[in-house]
């Protein structure tokens, strides 16, 4: 396991072969037979979740969490809690098209919402991972997923109908993005993501307008604190490429619905990292393709220079271990028997 | 009098558009002309969306787009809704539409709600979040003939394998249909769906597709022999 190799690729340099960062979010509370309810409750089952199977995946990052309804919450949003899955957000303050300003929604403390749970497993997990010589990843909500957890689905037409108000309420977004990045700085995370998935659902207009500016004080803050930010998004984001391209992150990570090899040149050219994006539902989930094969692919086609062998997303809660072994295994294989690419010398 | 013709396309045009009061004032002319409304909806309003369902297949609109045009759309339904009162509209089928369990993401599901509406069926929808006995409730209610379960990520993707055997359970013979950003062919084969969208757009023909399936593999009742 190595932190400056993902640290490295993320940054878009050429590495000696791929670091392997599997997103394991309440996966981690499968791994150690708990309920995600209880584990996300629980600091202290966290630290376990997260040391245990960082150490069983051999990651070289690990999330502390991958739970886009931390922010939500810590701003007054309702949370429905399930046994298999993260909480969903059930309320959403700005529906009535009031702006955050207007309703008193105040930006996060360390002593908001679920904030105290997770800095704590935070604190206890750190140590743990550092021993492995992986890094504690922190990951927080992106401007346009949060916006949408406080307006609710009116945030998409409100785009072109309603512009000050979808400005304000994504100003504000970006505000709290920027307190988690400072958590996380805080904690010691060397790499920093924006998880913005629903992002990928809008033209590359609207990311220019309403995306790409509200991610910035959070990235602005992650870079002062000297650590490595990477933008992660879902779904088929083909038109808005350039856009994640470019945002200022370092590095960038998109899901299974992307071609890989796309997504590489457009890393290259732009000089960032790529993480991605072995296939979490037909691969890993369901084994209807071969995760070793699929690793393979992903590493042909990636190469060594920024590249970052990762899940397409999070991984669900039952995913058995065994098809993480598989892609361990895989990647072992690989670089045992291929020759770098030319440019990794 | 103007040409219906030419009205249906600028009802057309302007949900496309998504232009609300452009849509109202067309409608408005239709109404003023008499045209049946009926055709209004199909012909106009409705032939509207199918562009907008190619064009965001296509990824030149997106869900922003989609949404305004919907918004459009209804704006002249209900203009045309006080004439159709009364006139005989034959139901496609009755649809009972959800997001699955743990799930709060709903615009893939609205989308296909009003396709399917648009398309002339009948929608019970459930909203997003549905437990599963949910879903097996409303279908014995309403006596459905599908199923619409979406879901958007991965992770509560995994509750329409529990969820299509229940439903198929409480009545034998409704098609189930999924859809929604993880799911795929295989992946609906693999749950025992019988039928699958990649885009909402292509939900009408799917529905019906389905519908005539199920149909003709269901036992004929001893009335019907």
């Amino acid at each position: 396991m190595s932190k400056q190799l993902l640290i490295d690729a993320i940054h878009g340099r050429t590495t000696p072969k791929a670091p392997w960062f599997p997103y394991a979010g309440v996966n981690s509370a499968f791994n150690i037979k708990e309920k995600a309810e209880d584990y996300l409750r629980d600091p202290r089952l966290i630290a376990k979740g997260v040391a245990q199977t960082a150490k069983r995946y051999r990651a070289d990052g690990f999330p502390l969490l991958f739970d886009l309804s931390v922010e939500a919450n810590a701003v007054g949003c309702e949370l429905r809690w399930w046994a298999d899955n993260v909480p969903s957000v059930v309320t959403h303050p700005c529906s009535k098209m009031q702006t955050p300003r207007e309703l008193g929604l105040k930006v996060p403390t360390q002593e908001s919402g679920r904030w105290p749970v997770v800095l704590e497993a935070g604190r206890l997990a750190k140590p743990e991972l550092d021993a492995q010589d992986c890094v504690l990843v922190g990951l927080y909500c992106g401007p346009l997923t949060l916006a949408s957890h406080l307006a609710g689905v009116r945030i998409f037409t409100d785009t072109y109908k309603n512009k000050a108000f979808a400005h304000e309420v994504l100003a504000f977004a970006d505000e709290v993005g920027a307190a988690s990045a400072k958590f996380y700085a805080d904690l010691g995370c060397e790499v920093i993501g924006i998880v913005d998935p629903v992002a990928s659902q809008v033209k590359s207009e609207t990311f220019a307008e309403f995306v790409a500016p509200y991610a910035q004080k959070g990235i602005e803050v992650i870079h002062k604190a000297g650590a490595t930010s990477i933008f992660l998004i879902c779904g088929d984001c083909t038109k808005v490429m350039e856009n994640v391209c470019t945002i200022g992150t370092h590095g960038f990570a998109i899901d299974e619905q992307l071609n890989l090899g796309f997504v590489r040149d457009m890393a290259l050219k732009h000089g960032v990292g790529f993480a991605g994006n072995l296939k979490l539902t037909m691969a890993l989930s369901l084994g209807l393709i071969s995760p070793r094969e699929d690793t393979l692919v992903s590493l042909a086609a990636g190469g060594t220079r920024g590249f970052v062998l990762a899940a397409g997303c999070d991984l669900p809660y039952d995913v058995p271990a065994e098809s993480i072994d598989q892609v361990m295994e895989a990647r072992d294989w690989y670089y045992e028997n291929y020759t770098p690419y030319p440019d990794a010398k | 009098m103007p040409d219906i013709e030419e009205l249906l396309k600028a009802m057309h045009d302007e949900v496309v558009s998504f232009n609300e009061e452009g849509v109202r004032e067309a409608t408005a002319a239709f109404n003023a002309a008499e045209y049946d409304p009926l055709r209004g909806i199909l012909d106009g309003l409705a032939a509207g969306m199918n562009t907008v369902g190619r064009l965001f297949k296509d990824q030149e609109y997106f869900v922003p787009e989609v949404l305004l045009c919907a918004e459009a759309m209804n704006a002249g339904v209900e203009l045309l809704k006080p004439r159709m009162r009364g006139a005989e509209v034959k139901s496609e089928g009755t649809v009972v539409l959800g997001t699955v369990q743990g799930d709060v993401h709903d615009i893939g599901k609205n989308l296909v709600k009003m396709m399917l509406e648009v398309g002339g069926f009948t929608v019970h929808d459930l909203g997003a979040n549905v437990p599963h006995e949910r879903f097996v409730e409303e279908v014995l209610r309403t006596d459905a003939d599908l199923v619409g379960i979406s879901a958007m990520m991965t992770t509560t993707m995994m509750g329409m394998k529990t969820v299509i055997p229940m439903i198929k359970a409480g009545k034998p013979g409704v098609g189930v249909l999924v859809g929604g950003a993880p799911v795929t062919h295989q992946i609906a084969a693999m749950f025992k769906a019988d039928g699958y969208t990649q885009s909402a757009a292509d939900i009408v023909a799917e529905a019906k597709r389905v519908m005539a399936a199920t149909r003709r593999a269901a036992p004929a009742c001893c009335c019907q022999r």
